[in-house]
């Protein structure tokens, strides 16, 4: 093995990260390799997208539960950076729990890892089509979205989660179709 | 939608491989070295969950001293043969 550590700037991923992950050399994340345990963390995440992306709704929820703004903005504060950092936290143990096939390039996978990982990104875009065009209706019939106002929903929440989900879907759809990873 | 997501029943390919590579000693991990793919893909094709590509198929008959004939079939083995 060459001592140089490559890293595929694209993919988002390093050759003896990769390789650590693929060889097991890590065995305090042996729990996130059972399916149930993924299967939970899909669900943790898609959790995450969801709560991050009503944070663009803010201002309307906030009315509806008839806050006061001191008790708003704390709410509002300390939710955010929890939800976002959850979601960061998720999406990283994803990663680990596909062992970063859904990222990693050719050359450092088998063919039978390619496979899996070309069928998982299809999959991927179609569920990224459907989340766009309920976002899109969502837009169009919901609350109104401006983005980067000090007043009104900010829809830069909704941009986040959009971000989110294109980068870990294909990790989601793996970690919860394959039996074993 | 994640639940409507099919699997495609590709015609099955049998083979005698966790046979060929017990009788010569060899674990998963030492196959799957000596092919060049990862130890869990020696577990696919034993469980015969995967169909392995013909470089493959030829890289592991290699790897166990057999003809890819011996090792794979269209057909299921008959047992003791």
């Amino acid at each position: 093995m060459s001592k140089k550590n490559k890293i595929y700037w694209f993919e988002g991923v390093t050759e003896k990260g990769v390789k650590a992950l693929l060889n097991d050399e890590n065995s305090k994340f042996r729990w996130l390799r059972p399916q149930r345990n993924r299967r939970l963390l899909v669900i943790l995440m898609a959790l995450g997208l969801v709560l991050t992306s009503m944070g663009s709704y803010w201002p309307t929820l906030k009315a509806n539960f008839n806050l006061s703004p001191g008790v708003g903005m704390i709410v509002y504060s300390v939710t955010a950076i929890f939800v976002i950092f959850a979601t960061l936290g998720c999406y990283s143990f994803l990663r680990i729990a596909v062992r970063s096939i859904a990222d990693a390039p050719d050359e450092l996978l088998d063919e039978r890892q390619i496979a899996v990982r070309n069928t998982s990104f299809r999959y991927a875009y179609f569920i990224l089509g459907y989340i766009i065009l309920i976002l899109m209706v969502i837009m169009m019939f919901g609350p109104e979205l401006k983005m980067f106002q000090p007043e009104g929903n900010d829809g830069s929440f909704v941009v986040i989660a959009t971000f989110f989900a294109c980068a870990a879907l294909p990790s989601m759809v793996m970690a919860w179709r394959e039996r074993d990873i | 939608m994640l639940f409507l997501m099919s699997r495609n029943p590709e015609e099955p390919v049998y083979n005698r491989i966790e046979e060929a590579r017990t009788a010569l000693g060899l674990s998963r991990q030492d196959l799957a070295d000596k092919a060049g793919v990862h130890y869990q893909t020696i577990g696919y094709l034993e469980r015969e969950e995967y169909s392995p590509s013909l470089v493959l198929a030829l890289r592991i008959a290699k790897s166990l001293n057999q003809e890819v004939s011996e090792l794979f079939s269209l057909t299921p083995f008959k047992k003791g043969k």
